[in-house]
């Protein structure tokens, strides 16, 4: 009958299509095991700063980080190798919270170095992705953003910490780069994504962050506001 | 700087820190001095913000589009169901309408889809066309079926939704547009057909042309056996489509059973109806558009 030779070739043809995709899968996730397994590395590293915040020892850790991160680009080039050009949106979400992450840590360590914002093209090359999807396997906007949101959430954290181990500067610093990135959100138009919602939580890390300056400031303890008058108490 | 509020200067003596406000006041507006317009962080996140927009609106773009195919999907379908093969001309006139709206739809929405999807990977967009294409490989295989009974390849139906791109004045080369006819979703749209010719199969019974019935039946028997022989795992849709189609089968074979063993000695028009009291469960009728 005609239409059991169609539909046995449907069967196989269909079949084929889904075993190449599944075999692909599989090596895409073991490549992607190897990403998160190094994502953990440097996150183990990176709380070390919270533990002591004093500018050499978190400047240790950053270069600790800034070695992993290179690892990272070998493995983002054999991930690149494995998917098939423009389908990078077919499989992302396999990768994506990878991506995430290693992108917070850039963003965090860059911060700790430099004070200053890693820019989408360095936080890119620092992992090996391109910064457009023309030119190859890239980092992806939305997972940048993402991993920014991540990090302003370990920096409320970081200037906790910092005052606790007597470092009244840092939190100041991080109040003014936190509410620079919430005024940078707020110019987005957001969809009711994930992006979001973790947007909707920065709210969060920034009041933490200014009660902290609060806290210092009403106590007199900013070194650079003047004097350590004990007029408030 | 000065020190606390100044004697003279304060209203009200109920608040011992002046000084401590006028330092929290001092950290505050450093900050804010510094978040203006020419920060550079500003700056990058407003062409963050028209990346993002850019793409959202697309995404809009494409489901606008989308739906349009879904309803004039769904209405083909609908014209098809109303073929009676007994009245041949009537039957060619019907066809020949949906060949019509089905050409029509891949000329004008999915054409406008390829349009959008140049230059992009089109898998960043799937989940906006996705239902529209779906609901069209329904219409475009039901269409098919009544034709030869056979349904097309999806190699078959991409070629109808790919469009040549001439070469222009500028010196761009002649090329190709397409919508991706995605394997996962063809056999997703095949599907939902056997829910139609179900249908069709129950149509066909009240309509006397019981020997369609045996050949609906035959044919979704197929069509579930391919189904029954993937390998999905990981799809998760497939399982529920499988599921579903378990059971259009069941109610065709049943059809075609009540046929041969009541068809002798009940009349022909009568025979609808002793099939629908002998079927057990009614269906949940997902309504017409």
């Amino acid at each position: 009958m005609e239409t059991a030779a169609e539909m046995n070739k449907l069967f196989s043809d269909f079949s084929e299509y889904i075993r190449k995709e599944q075999d692909l899968k599989e090596k895409i996730r073991d490549e992607v095991k190897n990403l998160e397994h190094i994502a953990r590395e440097i996150t183990m590293i990176m709380q070390n700063v919270h533990q002591n915040p004093a500018q050499d020892e978190v400047l240790k850790c950053c270069n600790s980080s800034r070695a992993n991160f290179a690892t990272c680009k070998t493995h983002y080039a054999q991930l690149a190798a494995l998917v098939p050009v423009n389908q990078f949106y077919h499989f992302n979400d396999m990768w994506r919270f990878a991506t995430q992450k290693l992108a917070f840590l850039v963003s965090l360590t860059f911060f700790l170095e430099t004070g200053k914002l890693a820019s989408f093209e360095e936080v890119a090359e620092s992992l090996g992705l391109k910064p457009e999807r023309e030119k190859g396997f890239h980092l992806d906007l939305e997972d940048y953003l993402t991993g920014l949101l991540q990090m302003a959430s370990e920096l409320a954290r970081f200037a906790t910490n910092s005052v606790t181990s007597g470092n009244y500067d840092r939190p100041i610093e991080i109040s003014k780069f936190v509410s620079e990135l919430n005024a940078g959100f707020r110019l987005l138009n957001l969809k009711n994504d994930s992006l979001r919602k973790k947007f909707d939580a920065l709210k969060y890390d920034v009041k933490k962050i200014e009660e902290i300056v609060y806290d210092v400031s009403i106590r007199g303890l900013r070194p650079a506001a003047g004097n350590a008058d004990q007029a408030g108490n | 700087m000065s020190r606390g509020g100044g004697r003279g200067n304060r209203r009200g003596g109920h608040r011992f820190d002046r000084g401590g406000d006028q330092r929290l006041r001092e950290a505050k507006d450093e900050q804010y001095q510094l978040i203006d317009d020419s920060s550079e962080i500003i700056k990058t996140f407003k062409q963050f913000a028209l990346q993002l927009d850019a793409k959202h609106d697309r995404h809009e773009r494409i489901v606008k589009l989308s739906r349009d195919v879904t309803i004039e999907s769904k209405r083909i379908i609908f014209l098809i169901h109303t073929i009676n093969s007994s009245n041949d001309s009537k039957k060619e006139q019907i066809l020949d309408q949906a060949n019509f709206r089905l050409k029509q739809v891949e000329a004008n929405l999915f054409q406008a889809i390829a349009q959008e999807l140049v230059g992009e990977d089109p898998h960043q967009f799937l989940r906006a066309f996705s239902a529209g294409l779906q609901e069209y490989i329904e219409a475009k295989t039901f269409y098919q079926f009544m034709v030869s009974a056979s349904i097309p390849h999806w190699n078959e139906i991409q070629k109808d939704l790919t469009y040549a791109q001439e070469a222009t004045e500028e010196g761009a080369e002649a090329s190709e547009i397409l919508t991706p006819v995605l394997p996962t979703e063809y056999m997703l749209g095949v599907g939902d057909l056997t829910g139609e010719l179900m249908r069709r199969c129950i149509n066909c019974v009240g309509m006397g042309e019981l020997d369609a019935c045996k050949q609906l039946c035959g044919f979704l028997r197929q069509v579930y056996r391919i189904f029954a022989g993937f390998d999905t795992f990981g799809y998760k849709e497939f399982g529920r489509k499988t599921y579903v189609m378990r059971q259009s089968l069941a109610k065709t074979e049943n059809v075609c059973y009540t046929i041969q063993v009541r068809g002798s000695e009940v009349p022909k028009h009568l025979l609808a109806q002793a099939i629908h009291m002998s079927m057990d469960n009614p269906e949940e009728d997902e309504g017409f558009y």
